[in-house]
């Protein structure tokens, strides 16, 4: 008679701990759905279906929502403060004043295709402020003189080398691209030299990469586009890529060449934060490195920024800030502790595309055009 | 344009070949070339292949030859560089003006008189010291691209 109590009451104590009761989940969380084919290829109904699939599928969905949260928001959406003026209690005036956006990437996403993603937000001038590293300017650059090539990541260095082909992950530029942006660029640097010294001109990061983008004068260009629609490009390592073994090259033939001015570029990236006024900020930064940490720390000036998503494939296990989630970056300031924010764990040649086509490009296109 | 009476040598041919072109890839150490239209000797060569930064280029060192100033040029390999012509003459020392400049005896048997003393230090007392004790010199002059500067000094012993 014991045994059986004894057995009954190992079962019982077994199946409370592998049985344990759970919490109800029903109205508290969102059920996982995945698109189901038997609809058909809707392609927005499957991109609208990320948010519920799991994992960085649903950090994707909600990095869409984040960003479609900064197009739509405006001042009209708060109360007015107290202290805010007759102009600012317009509600016409409050329609208007929409969040200032930061988009900042690395070099490479413009030697990828990404870069004519790019430019479709620069040329209709939805974004406010461009930050990149010296790759992501002269790219851009290089790409309307020769274009870049797919290759493999497996080519072998030292061939490709004798080959004169330099590989960027599965992509090929050849060295005659290199030569024909040095012959394109040359001149053009005498020019501004020449500005430089009879003009009494002072040349910094940003005035140079506009200069570049209105000499290119090609609208498959992003800096053709920036600087016909005044959209500042940010770049403190200007001198870190083929710009700066130009730039090494001509002050050694045109001794002693240009001056570029980093700190009058720091004034303007942080004013641009700083005096936004009523308008809130949203970060979008694709991939880690200076891009990533510029636009914070600017934002930073501000105590943070609204919105962030951060879409890269670096971890944080190692300490860097490229691999920072945005809540490091609210302990700094940079990004409100209230702000919503999304880090994607993704190449963002995969994730850019998908986002774009359901924030900026779905909100700018006609309601019919949507029904792809 | 007033007509100067000057003594001044035939320059028209001269201008001419000042220089001569050279490829910038063929160009040693210790060979000549022209950087900011100095002319100048080659003290360091250093190439880098086509790449990131563009064309092959030559990175030319070098130390003008009449002042003694280092200058660098970046040149592309296959372009073209104007390279001097450096020519060495002797003449013997006649005389030490008070103004600084010497006189000399030219092979025709003429007199030049429009060099000045060698700013050179260690030369100059050497030259001031020599012509004092009476001994017979032959100064070297160095000359490229229309300027020239005592840069050598024999001492041939007593008159």
């Amino acid at each position: 008679m014991g045994e059986a109590m004894k057995e009954q009451q190992l079962l019982e104590s077994i199946r409370s701990v592998v049985l344990k009761q759970s919490d109800n989940l029903e109205d508290k969380c969102t059920k996982i759905q995945g698109y189901d084919f038997n609809g058909g290829v809707n392609y927005h109904q499957l991109l609208k279906s990320l948010s519920t699939t799991g994992f960085q599928a649903s950090n994707l969905g909600d990095a869409i929502d984040v960003v479609n949260e900064m197009l739509d928001w405006k001042l009209a959406d708060e109360c007015p403060t107290e202290d805010c003026s007759e102009k600012e209690k317009d509600p016409a005036y409050r329609e208007s004043v929409k969040c200032k956006i930061f988009l900042g990437f690395t070099s490479n996403l413009v030697s990828s295709g990404i870069r004519d993603i790019i430019r479709y937000l620069v040329q209709h001038h939805m974004v406010d402020v461009v930050v990149t590293t010296a790759g992501g300017v002269e790219e851009d650059l290089i790409k309307c003189l020769a274009p870049t090539y797919r290759g493999d990541f497996s080519l072998p260095g030292a061939d490709l080398r004798s080959k004169g082909l330099n590989r960027i992950g599965n992509l090929l530029v050849p060295n005659d691209n290199y030569c024909k942006f040095e012959d394109w660029i040359m001149n053009i640097f005498d020019e501004m030299m020449e500005e430089q010294n009879t003009k009494k001109f002072l040349w910094t990061p940003s005035k140079v990469i506009s200069r570049l983008g209105k000499e290119i004068n090609d609208e498959s260009s992003y800096l053709y586009w920036a600087h016909k629609n005044n959209i500042p490009v940010y770049c403190p390592g200007l001198t870190d890529g083929s710009l700066g073994d130009m730039l090494y090259i001509h002050s050694i033939r045109k001794d002693p060449g240009l001056v570029v001015d980093v700190v009058q570029d720091i004034r303007s990236m942080n004013s641009e934060a700083v005096h936004v006024g009523q308008r809130k900020t949203g970060i979008i930064v694709l991939g880690g490195g200076m891009p990533k940490h510029h636009i914070c720390n600017a934002n930073m000036m501000r105590n943070g920024a609204d919105y962030a998503v951060f879409i890269n494939t670096a971890q944080e296990f190692d300490g860097s800030d490229s691999g920072a989630r945005p809540d490091e970056a609210v302990s700094w300031g940079k990004i409100r502790g209230s702000a919503k924010t999304v880090k994607v764990h993704c190449d963002a040649t995969i994730a850019f595309p998908l986002l774009v086509a359901e924030t900026f490009a779905s909100k700018a296109s006609k309601p019919a055009d949507n029904k792809l | 344009m007033s007509d100067e009476e000057h003594h001044f040598e035939a320059k028209g041919d001269a201008g001419a070949s000042k220089t001569y072109p050279q490829q910038a890839g063929t160009i040693r150490k210790g060979g000549h070339i022209v950087i900011k239209a100095r002319p100048c000797k080659v003290v360091e060569v250093s190439t880098s292949k086509t790449g990131k930064h563009g064309h092959a280029k030559c990175h030319f060192v070098a130390i003008d030859i009449f002042n003694g100033k280092k200058l660098e040029d970046i040149v592309p390999s296959s372009h073209n560089c104007d390279v001097p012509h450096v020519n060495r003459t002797d003449y013997q020392l006649i005389d030490i003006a008070e103004d600084g400049f010497v006189s000399l005896l030219t092979d025709s048997g003429q007199t030049k008189d429009d060099l000045k003393l060698p700013t050179d230090e260690a030369l100059l007392k050497q030259m001031k010291d020599a012509f004092a004790e009476g001994k017979d010199l032959i100064v070297s002059v160095m000359s490229a691209m229309g300027e020239e500067q005592i840069c050598g000094l024999k001492d041939l012993g007593n008159k």
